[in-house]
């Protein structure tokens, strides 16, 4: 879009066992309509099958490079599902994925420094993100996971929610300097530029939650949110492509 | 990328609202309003002045809200005709009903008429009351409506056994004087948020709370009743106006259709000043 440049930090496409979802191909048609230029992807079917749908985002960010990243799921580090981190980042490199995600809930697993700490120090390390969609609603999970690992990049955004959720999310930002709030389903009136006033423009993103939502709500609230032009640069796409430059 | 985008088509109603915020010719109706604190979240902008404030910067002509304190507590709709007098061109009201107060429905309902212009209708509230909208406690308050033709704006959802689908077919068929404004559609229930509309006697409109963000919704709902039978709400301060707004102009309709929904039908209602 002349002028402004949005980057989504937060989409899913794929098919899932309930059903056929987007693929990149409607991911990328809808984003041309509204005027996305980019947009980091999770695979729908994380939740049933992890290690397939790691592969199965990667084929999808293959088809637009340019303008597609992919986040891989995360299992613990005991048991040999997921590449070990010496070699993790470097094949995700390879494969035009930039960030992590995970989902203890439905892979039975308890989400902490036991099953997870070597991933999630190496992952600091690299300032690659992680994403924590899998907690929300899980506010006792998210605030214990987030303060085990305060040192590493984190991007939240609520899935499903829409009714504002100031309570749980500003103790966060207000704590942890890598904890990045994505804002689809953030419909708070005026809110964005709340947030921005007491925790700065860096580390809020936006995110459309594309297939739940559309793109264009939310364009237009942060439009008019009435923050100063280079605050919606760095929320509409700005402060995802810092994000990815600085990991390693 | 090299198309260009739907804010950016020259014309359009989309690239109006991306380049000026506020659109003239284009206002905005907003039918679905509360007011005041509530338990379920922090609202740093919920009394009268800073939502009158909101409403300004995003050209929303009018908003029609119920108090919440009045929905969920002990204020009285007297209090909200004061707060709309103080804010005479932006502020209406609905009289909100609660059913576990049958004393204050007469009461209020007989002072309705002097609570013009500043009110406009009634709200109903069933799923959190845990009262039927068939109930018997709401039949004083229906027949009020029925008898003089004043909206009720219903809250509805999808399988609610208080106010979902079918419990509002068949209310609205009894009372076809009534214009009853599904508040959220009927949330997820396509089946009756068209059959609400198109089985009873033109006396039934969708209102859009909590659905213009949602992806493909507002073409299914055009899609099935028309654009003529919808109306824009945001449940202010819950939502902001500028994302309610985005979220019609993002739909896959025609600018009649958004037009339609965001002014046009309300004027068709109640007139051009109200």
């Amino acid at each position: 879009m002349k002028g402004l440049t949005f980057f989504d930090a937060g989409c899913v496409i794929g098919d899932t066992m309930q059903g056929p979802g987007p693929d990149a191909r409607k991911l990328l048609q809808e984003m041309d309509r509204a005027g996305v230029e980019k947009a980091l992807v999770v695979h729908a079917g994380v939740a049933t099958m992890p290690q397939l749908s790691n592969e199965m985002i990667a084929n999808e960010v293959a088809t637009a490079p340019d303008r597609l990243v992919g986040a891989w799921c995360l299992l613990p580090q005991q048991c040999p599902e997921i590449p070990p981190p010496d070699q993790l980042f470097d094949i995700m490199r390879s494969k035009g994925i930039a960030a992590l995600t995970l989902n203890p809930t439905e892979h039975r697993y308890v989400a902490c420094r036991l099953t997870l700490g070597h991933f999630m120090d190496a992952a600091a390390e690299r300032k690659v993100p992680v994403l924590l969609d899998c907690f929300d609603n899980l506010w006792p999970e998210l605030y214990a996971f987030v303060a085990e690992f305060p040192k590493n990049t984190f991007i939240f955004r609520s899935r499903w929610g829409k009714w504002g959720i100031d309570r749980q999310i500003r103790p966060l930002l207000e704590n942890y300097v890598g904890f990045h709030f994505a804002l689809s389903g953030y419909w708070v009136p005026e809110g964005i530029r709340d947030l921005v006033e007491l925790y700065g423009a860096d580390r809020l993103l936006y995110a459309s939650g594309f297939p739940v939502f559309n793109h264009g709500n939310q364009m237009l609230q942060l439009k008019h949110s009435g923050l100063e032009p280079e605050d919606i640069a760095k929320i509409a796409g700005g402060n995802m492509e810092r994000i990815l430059k600085e990991a390693e | 990328m090299t198309t260009t985008s739907f804010w950016e088509e020259k014309g359009s109603l989309a690239n109006a609202f991306w380049t000026n915020g506020i659109v003239p010719d284009c206002p905005v109706y907003d039918m679905h309003g509360h007011m005041g604190a509530h338990n379920a979240i922090y609202f740093k902008r919920c009394e009268p002045a800073d939502v009158v404030a909101h409403l300004k910067r995003c050209g929303v002509k009018h908003l029609v809200f119920s108090h919440h304190h009045v929905l969920f507590g002990n204020m009285r709709n007297e209090k909200v005709v004061d707060i709309c007098r103080a804010f005479p061109e932006h502020l209406r009201m609905y009289v909100g009903i609660n059913p576990h107060y049958p004393d204050r429905i007469r009461e209020d309902l007989a002072r309705f008429e002097q609570w013009r212009p500043w009110a406009v209708g009634l709200k109903f509230l069933c799923d959190y009351y845990q009262v039927p909208v068939t109930a018997p406690e709401l039949a004083y308050a229906l027949d009020f409506a029925n008898e003089r033709g004043i909206p009720i704006l219903n809250h509805t959802w999808g399988g609610s056994k208080y106010d979902g689908g079918p419990l509002m077919l068949e209310v609205a068929q009894k009372y076809p004087n009534v214009k009853f404004f599904m508040g959220h559609s009927i949330y997820r229930d396509t089946e009756y948020s068209r059959r609400v509309v198109t089985e009873t006697a033109g006396n039934v409109w969708l209102e859009l709370t909590a659905i213009p963000g949602d992806y493909g919704y507002i073409e299914r709902l055009v899609k099935d009743v028309g654009s003529e039978r919808i109306l824009f709400g945001t449940d202010m301060p819950w939502f902001d106006e500028f994302q309610g707004i985005g979220g019609v102009l993002s739909a896959e309709i025609t600018d009649d259709d958004k037009r339609n929904i965001l002014y046009r039908n309300v004027e068709r209602l109640l007139g051009k000043e109200w």
